[in-house]
């Protein structure tokens, strides 16, 4: 029988966010760009943005504070309130 | 019984694997067709199969054909066996009684069975028999209309394999394989309650004894990166499966406050690439009353309370906090400061104020201090006569840290003084603010020197005669005093940079017990 241990985890049960359907096209769609603020970063998504307008969306740029921290809920907020697609960038 | 026939269906699996999806035959043969490669960690001949077929992995994939090997082993151990052997193909793992391995009717590892994308088994080879394989991969390849690269004709060409663990009696297997109840230390690893090293497992009684009258459902806070929460029950479960004994569980929790502060980004040093640890360093009376060591040998091994302490904090990051390496850590190489790194400070032989004092504490209150730190860095000096040479040294050891042309620094280098080159300060009546000034200016290049490879946006913007410190300013150089009293060693930590990870500070202990 197993012996009663003390777990250190948290075993709240956490459910993965489902993906947000994906749209067929961009044209019309408000796409914010978030820029993480890591090395570069902004430099791709110069050009993620270039190719977006290419096809017809309509975009706008934000940014975190700091990559190495979760976004603030304020930014995130932000971000619901004027967007239909988000593109986070990653870069280095 | 023997293996699964050809041209029956393939058995369901019953397996993981590393990521979140189910592992399914459809899925595995969805390009074309699946090879399966039934394996356990105890058979030599399976070790044998995953090195000399591993390597062909990426090339098979390519082709259509994806290779699974299906461990009759935990995850972890799947992983590293993998790992190690160079299977470069998918990893799958089976839990007792192995049902996937007795669906396919399975006798003996390694059993490579070939699926194809209908579904059905088109041929199964037990052991390894090079020819028998090298049959199975030609008919891979002409399932997929593909030539399949196989493996070299090497002796040994037949090999027998080692029994299936689901051809074992399951009250046998079970009792084999460490079974729960009767190994507490093998029962932490199949759990995945460890770092690696064994563990004291938690049981009620000791974890009640580590709390010693603090209320266990206290919240400390949530633990990045998956953001568990950190109630004391389980700080004192991570302080009993580190080792500790209850008297070091103030410091635990007082340096588990501390990597908790919003200040030291704990988010960001937990899932990092860069090699971060979390350097505890522990001042004031508690050091001699738990029994730390800031003398001989204080960086390394020997002393429970500064092993344990240390490992307690990183055990709650990679288990309540969910920092597993490999997993959410994503750090490239790691380092052995992130086992866990606890340092005291030699305050009586330090010639200068700890550094708890020079952080706004008393001399008599104990405080445990974070720092997000890369592994140390010895740097012998034996030969300085006058403090100014011996500065300079030191102070240059740490010109590389980061990375060679990375000036300036913004984020602190901890320097360890060793007691002899700390009584060269002193005979020379150097105050810390002196030595650290003198260590600040006497680093420094013109910004042209540095201008290849990674470098900052400072020294490209600087004229290139302009000269760049290492540090931005002489306080992200942190002194503190320990070693042994002979030897002229000293040491240096790199930073954890670009994260806006401060350094953090609190006082062991008040108040205490801990109580709702």
């Amino acid at each position: 029988m197993a012996a009663d241990y003390v777990s250190p985890f948290d075993d709240r049960v956490r459910t993965p966010e489902p993906l947000a359907p994906r749209p067929a096209s961009v044209s019309g769609r408000r796409v914010v760009l978030l820029d993480i603020r890591k090395n570069r970063g902004a430099e791709f998504l110069d050009r993620m943005e270039t190719l977006l307008r290419a096809e017809g969306a309509v975009t706008a740029r934000s940014a975190k504070e700091i990559f190495s921290k979760p976004a603030a809920l304020d930014l995130i907020d932000d971000i619901a309130g004027r967007a239909d697609l988000v593109v986070e960038a990653l870069a280095d | 019984m023997n293996a699964a026939g050809t041209h029956m269906t393939a058995p369901p699996l019953s397996v993981c694997g590393l990521g979140p999806g189910e592992i399914t035959i459809a899925s595995l043969a969805a390009d074309g067709a699946a090879l399966l490669l039934f394996v356990n960690e105890d058979c030599p001949t399976s070790a044998l199969a995953l090195r000399r077929l591993g390597p062909l992995c990426p090339a098979w994939q390519e082709a259509g054909l994806s290779a699974t090997a299906v461990f009759e082993d935990p995850l972890e151990v799947a992983v590293r066996l993998a790992r190690r052997l160079g299977w470069a193909g998918r990893v799958a793992s089976e839990d007792p009684p192995y049902q996937t391995s007795r669906a396919y009717g399975l006798v003996s590892v390694p059993t490579a069975v070939l699926v194809d994308n209908a579904g059905t088994i088109a041929g199964t080879v037990t052991g390894w028999d090079h020819a028998a394989l090298v049959a199975l991969i030609g008919k891979a390849g002409a399932l997929l209309g593909a030539g399949l690269a196989t493996p070299e004709a090497t002796e040994p060409l037949l090999k027998p394999g080692c029994s299936s663990k689901a051809a074992i009696d399951p009250e046998l297997a079970a009792a084999m394989s460490a079974p729960a109840g009767s190994d507490g230390i093998e029962e932490m690893f199949e759990r995945g309650w460890t770092d690696g090293l064994p563990v004291v497992p938690p049981t009620p009684d000791r974890v009640e004894a580590m709390l010693g009258g603090s209320d266990p459902s206290f919240s400390l806070g949530l633990v990045p990166p998956d953001m568990g929460e950190a109630t004391l029950e389980r700080v004192a479960a991570c302080a009993v499966l580190a080792g500790c004994r209850p008297a070091y569980f103030p410091v635990v929790v007082a340096a588990c406050q501390a990597a908790l502060d919003p200040a030291f980004n704990l988010h960001g040093q937990a899932v990092t690439t860069q090699p971060a640890g979390q350097l505890v360093v522990v001042n004031g009376p508690v050091r001699d009353a738990i029994g730390l060591n800031s003398g001989m040998g204080a960086l390394g091994p020997g002393w429970r309370a500064n092993l344990t302490i240390g490992r307690a904090l990183r055990l709650l990051v990679t288990l309540t906090g969910g920092g597993m390496p490999g997993k959410l850590d994503r750090s490239t190489q790691g380092q052995m400061g992130k086992v866990g790194f606890c340092v005291a400070e030699d305050e009586e032989v330090s010639p200068w104020e700890p550094l708890h004092v020079e952080r706004g504490f008393q001399p008599g209150q104990s405080v445990v201090t974070v720092i997000g730190s890369d592994a140390p860095l010895s740097i012998s000096d034996h030969r300085s006569r006058t403090p100014e040479d011996l500065a300079w040294v030191l102070a240059w050891a740490a010109a590389s840290q980061w990375s060679t042309n990375w000036w300036p620094l913004q984020e602190p280098s901890v320097f360890v003084i060793c007691p002899e080159h700390a009584e060269m300060f002193r005979a020379a009546g150097w105050t810390k603010q002196q030595l650290r000034r003198f260590m600040f200016d006497a680093v420094h290049k013109p910004a042209g020197e540095l201008r290849r490879g990674e470098t900052t946006p400072f020294v490209h913007a600087a004229d290139p005669a302009a000269q760049v410190p290492k540090w931005a300013s002489p306080e992200a150089i942190v002194l503190i005093v320990a070693g042994g009293e002979a030897g002229r060693y000293s040491a240096v930590l790199g930073p954890c940079t670009g994260m806006g990870s401060q350094i953090v500070s609190r006082e062991v202990g008040s108040p205490w017990p801990l109580t709702t």
